[in-house]
């Protein structure tokens, strides 16, 4: 007879159950047993334990995801990947419960006189194609535009680039992470003239000293905090905090030292300068792989519209180098900074040690600066000088914070200026692209149009009609908000949003569209150390939502983009890939295939004869180099990386009698980015449930301020109330104040203000002048 | 005379020696050594099993500890505090140092437990005392209210007394164990839930009876015997 392995298992575990009860109370007197657990045998038996990346940020963990009966339950770390060992933070543990709040979007909503009505996604679809058509017939190309994010999967940024630069023909594709890390691309792009880092993460393994450059990594990149803590356990490697505010990693770190804002250009120079005078430049790196430039100063800030900078480099020498500095001496900085002679010293003789590996660790005190590229060039001096570099445990180590801001909008290059490999002014690169795309090379523009900031000033302006704008939530997240907010409401303007849950952002769209998230469809994310790692769709996406690559290629179907965008419902997302995958076929920046990404827990490009690259330019791991030395940064023409001459200038708008402080804006470790996701997530919105404003204990005290207490904070934008925090989570220095600006209901940004570093044009989050009253 | 000259120059040599290696050393030390690409390990089909015996020298004293009626944690506490088991669990108490990353004032009750009068409670003792950015994964929280409403289906969690096969037959391990390998941090002592305190913690050598039921990491197929005589 046959006997269904359910039941019988079941029935077994009854009467374990039931027996196990009844022995065990009688024979341990000291276990109580509750009711309950005479009832529900576990269910877990069904569990599936499947691999992705994370969700959230750009340290990229490994994650191990519980599926059961189609819903993901649980998280784990992925033992087997390199980059977390198995450990996440309390957003990566929590992440699936993103995919589950109440008001996700389930269905496309479209604005007709004022109320959103329900569609089918076919009609909305229909409806995003004809408007834009409607305006390319009105305005030409360039009004539609596209606005995505660095947490667009590798298809999603493929397909818009594809489908706006190739075929329609324009390039106003731009995506958050221009907020985000482009003064990290420029600094790469300057220094090295190819971008992304040279090391990976395995350098924390091996460095001596961590210098964090104005990162709360604590906080922000717990995971690899964590591993610079489990290596000070094992072999006492030194941290070193460099910041404006005090915070958890300050707490942390063996020594903290504070700098006034703006001025870690100064340290950094300063630096060098002890760094040469104490006679530790390794002389032959510095002859053999450097060269020595100078570019422009005083570019402004691009408060301006239409403002536009570039830059004119120009070959220096060694001594014309070392006179510069002489304006940097410790002493002379001490005086700029606040940071003592003796502390800049201090630091500098880390990096100047031969004995000493040092990782330098940055994400956006450096590059949301309105120096962004210059910061980010004087820190590559500090290592390039010393010749710490590209040798593990030697790595200067620009972070990101979104789960693909390198897979996608670096590597794909979803950027005004970019194509998936090169540039669009370069016309070899265009030939190179329209070839692979099938389309006339006529068809790609040899100019760059609009960089984030600006784009949203064109839609105010009107020059922009379109935009569509997926994965990101702007409405909170653009400086000087209420600019744009209101640009987006005005006649004339189509938006579409596609996300998961409403947001600021989709208050403001004309077409809402369900996004499928994560986990919910296939795709691939990069995250900071040129790891690319792949998911499998795990979950059915809810309602009618769709991958951000589906409802790009259906639209691009309709504008008539049949022919390239041939793809299969079933398969689109490997034949995508391996379309991308060649128009990176070089020993510069290979992708491994997607068999092996499907099997690995993520691989480092350049991917060349099945092996990952962990450290480039470093003849002895990088097989692109090729001119025989031990070094060689093939970036440059002449093989050579460059050691910029850039001096301190002050921010575009610094504190005075009116506006006597400093704003400075960021995250917090409960929150990712906006809030859209982690604050449906009910444990991470209970232990943060909004923001707040932080003050220094002395500033408070002379303000009469108390914890709790509202605080008015005025700028030249605006004003805003939020209550304030005395000597919680962070301490800023004096006459600074810090907001984080997850809260969609205290939108800081409002008063921030949209001053951009001239040549990666990436806003100063961190750094505007502000009036702080007791409200 | 000789003799003196044989003790000098023994220790001439003795010092050039240490000069030729401690020179040969600093410069050795100067070159960047070649860290050859490592294989990526495979994934593991037996989970790990670092931490197992850490806190065992404690097993007699818990073995022997009397039981606190009074301050007993109950399961239910124990998942009450977590999204769902196998979560992080939260913090349920007030922290004082906002700015910390928890480190050491945790540790200082949650590495070995104890009493706390504070809070009448035994502090539960963490099994990975090693990971010092604790509030990088635990966090307190401040309020009660939702942002928005969540769907998340919460995984039942696995009861006690339902875990062994056979009457009387050591029960298998229902949870995932990473991070959580020591068993004795929960298992054990005044602070562990009554109903899976254990009563044999001298015993120390879990895993050489509680095996795990729960799928880890990769499926690598079903072996199953074919051949059949029907």
């Amino acid at each position: 007879m046959y006997t269904s392995i359910t039941s019988r298992r079941s029935f077994i575990k009854k009467m374990a159950t039931l027996s196990a009860i009844t022995a065990a109370a009688t024979m341990f007197p000291g276990i109580l047993f509750a009711d309950e657990q005479e009832r529900g045998l576990p269910t877990n038996g069904n569990l599936d334990w499947k691999k992705a990346p994370c969700r959230f940020c750009g340290v990229g963990c490994g994650v191990l995801v519980g599926i059961e009966d189609g819903k993901a339950v649980a998280v784990k770390g992925d033992p087997k990947s390199s980059v977390n060992k198995g450990l996440c933070c309390v957003k990566g543990y929590h992440s699936v419960m993103a995919m589950y709040g109440t008001d996700r979007l389930t269905k496309p909503l479209v604005k007709k006189n004022g109320t959103y009505v329900e569609t089918s996604m076919k009609e909305a679809l229909d409806l995003i194609a004809s408007k834009m058509k409607e305006t390319i017939d009105a305005h030409g190309k360039d009004a539609v535009s596209i606005y995505g994010s660095g947490q667009w999967t590798i298809p999603d940024g493929y397909v818009a680039s594809k489908l706006f630069k190739g075929c329609i023909g324009t390039n106003n594709v731009e995506a958050n992470a221009r907020l985000c890390m482009a003064s990290a691309v420029t600094g790469f792009m300057t220094s090295f003239g190819i971008d992304e880092p040279m090391g990976c993460y395995d350098d924390i393994d091996h460095a001596d000293v961590f210098f964090l450059w104005g990162n709360n990594m604590a906080e922000m990149h717990p995971v690899l905090f964590s591993r610079i803590l489990d290596q000070r356990l094992k072999r006492g490697v030194k941290i070193i905090d460099f910041a404006t505010r005090t915070t958890r990693t300050s707490m942390a770190a063996d020594k903290s030292i504070l700098f006034r804002p703006q001025t870690d250009l100064a340290v950094a120079n300063a630096i060098c300068y002890e760094i040469i005078n104490n006679g530790w430049v390794n002389q032959s790196f510095v002859e053999k792989h450097c060269n020595f430039n100078k570019g422009l100063t005083n570019m402004g800030y691009g408060l301006e519209d239409n403002y536009s900078f570039t830059d004119k480099p120009e070959k220096i020498s060694f001594e014309d180098y070392k006179n510069f500095l002489e304006d940097y001496t410790p002493e002379k900085v001490e005086k700029i900074s606040g940071v003592s002679a003796k502390d800049i010293k201090y630091m500098a003789s880390f990096y100047g040690d031969p004995n000493k590996k040092v990782m330098s660790v940055w994400c956006m005190g450096m590059n949301q600066h309105s120096r962004g590229t210059w910061i980010n060039n004087l820190v590559y001096n500090i290592h390039l000088l010393t010749g710490k570099i590209s040798t593990p445990g030697n790595s200067p180590f620009s972070l990101t914070g979104q789960p693909s801001a390198c897979g996608t909008v670096r590597e794909v290059g979803t950027l005004t200026h970019k194509l998936p490999h090169g540039v669009v002014m370069n016309e070899e690169h265009r030939k190179f692209a329209a070839e692979i795309w099938d389309v006339p090379v006529e068809n790609i523009p040899s100019k760059p149009t609009y960089h984030t900031v600006e784009m949203f000033r064109a839609l105010d302006r009107g020059d922009i009609r379109f935009m569509w704008i997926q994965v990101t939530n702007p409405m909170v997240t653009m400086p000087k908000l209420k600019r744009y907010r209101d640009a987006t409401k005005k006649e004339g303007r189509f938006i579409v949003v596609s996300d998961i849950y409403p947001t600021p952002t989709t208050d403001i769209a004309d077409v809402i569209l369900p996004s499928a998230m994560w986990i919910e469809r296939e795709g691939m994310y990069g995250n900071s150390e040129r790891r690319t790692q792949y998911f499998e769709q795990m979950v059915e996406p809810p309602g009618e939502a769709m991958s951000d690559t589906w409802q790009l290629v259906e639209v691009a179907k309709r504008l008539g983009f049949e022919k390239q965008f041939y793809y299969n419902e079933e398969t689109h997302i490997e034949e995508i890939y391996n379309e991308y995958r060649r128009h990176h076929d070089n020993k510069k920046h290979n992708m491994a295939p997607l068999e092996v990404l499907k099997e690995e827990s993520g691989v480092l490009w350049p991917y060349v004869d099945g092996k990952s690259t962990k450290w480039r330019f470093n003849a002895k791991y990088d097989p692109a180099c090729s001119n025989g030395e031990d070094f060689h940064f093939y970036g440059k023409p002449d093989g050579k990386a460059v050691i910029w001459q850039r001096p301190y200038e002050p921010a575009a708008e610094e504190p005075d009698d009116e506006y006597p402080f400093w704003l400075n804006t960021g995250r917090v470790v409960e929150h990712w980015h906006t809030g859209s996701m982690t604050r449906r997530i009910p444990v991470l919105h209970k232990a943060m449930p909004h923001a707040y404003v932080e003050l220094n204990p002395g500033d408070a005290e002379r303000l009469q301020i108390k914890t709790g207490d509202n605080v008015l904070l005025t700028t030249r934008r605006g004003k805003i109330t939020l209550p304030a925090s005395v000597n919680e989570r962070g301490v800023p220095t004096p006459n600074q104040v810090f907001v984080p600006f997850f809260d969609e209901n205290m939108l800081i940004n409002d008063i921030t203000l949209d001053s951009f570093c001239p040549i990666s044009k990436e806003p100063d989050y961190k750094k505007c002048a502000v009036k702080v009253e007791k409200a | 005379m000789k003799k003196r000259l044989g003790i000098i120059s023994l220790f001439v040599i003795l010092f050039a020696a240490f000069i030729a290696v401690w020179n040969y050393s600093y410069y050795e030390g100067l070159e960047e050594a070649y860290i050859p690409i490592e294989n990526n390990n495979p994934t593991p089909m037996i989970p790990s099993e670092t931490g197992v015996f850490e806190r065992s020298d404690l097993g007699l004293e818990y073995a022997n500890m009397p039981i606190d009626e009074n301050h007993q944690r109950s399961l239910d506490g124990y998942y009450d505090n977590r999204a769902y088991h196998g979560a992080p669990p939260s913090i349920p108490h007030p922290v004082k140092e906002e700015r910390s990353m928890g480190g050491k004032t945790c540790l200082q009750c949650h590495e070995n437990g104890g009493f706390t009068e504070k809070f009448n409670a035994y502090a539960p003792v963490t099994p990975h005392p090693e990971m010092v950015n604790c509030r990088q994964c635990h966090v307190p929280l401040k309020t009660q209210s939702l942002f928005k409403g969540t769907n998340f289906p919460e995984l039942e969690a696995p009861a006690v007394g339902v875990n062994n096969a056979l009457i009387g037959s050591p029960p298998v391990i229902p949870h995932q164990i990473q991070m959580r390998e020591n068993c004795l941090s929960c298992h054990a002592g005044p602070s562990a839930p009554k109903e899976i305190r254990v009563t044999h913690p001298e015993r120390i050598n879990c895993r050489q009876c509680h095996v795990l039921n729960n799928k880890e990491i990769r499926d690598i197929g079903n072996f199953s015997r074919q051949h059949s005589y029907e």
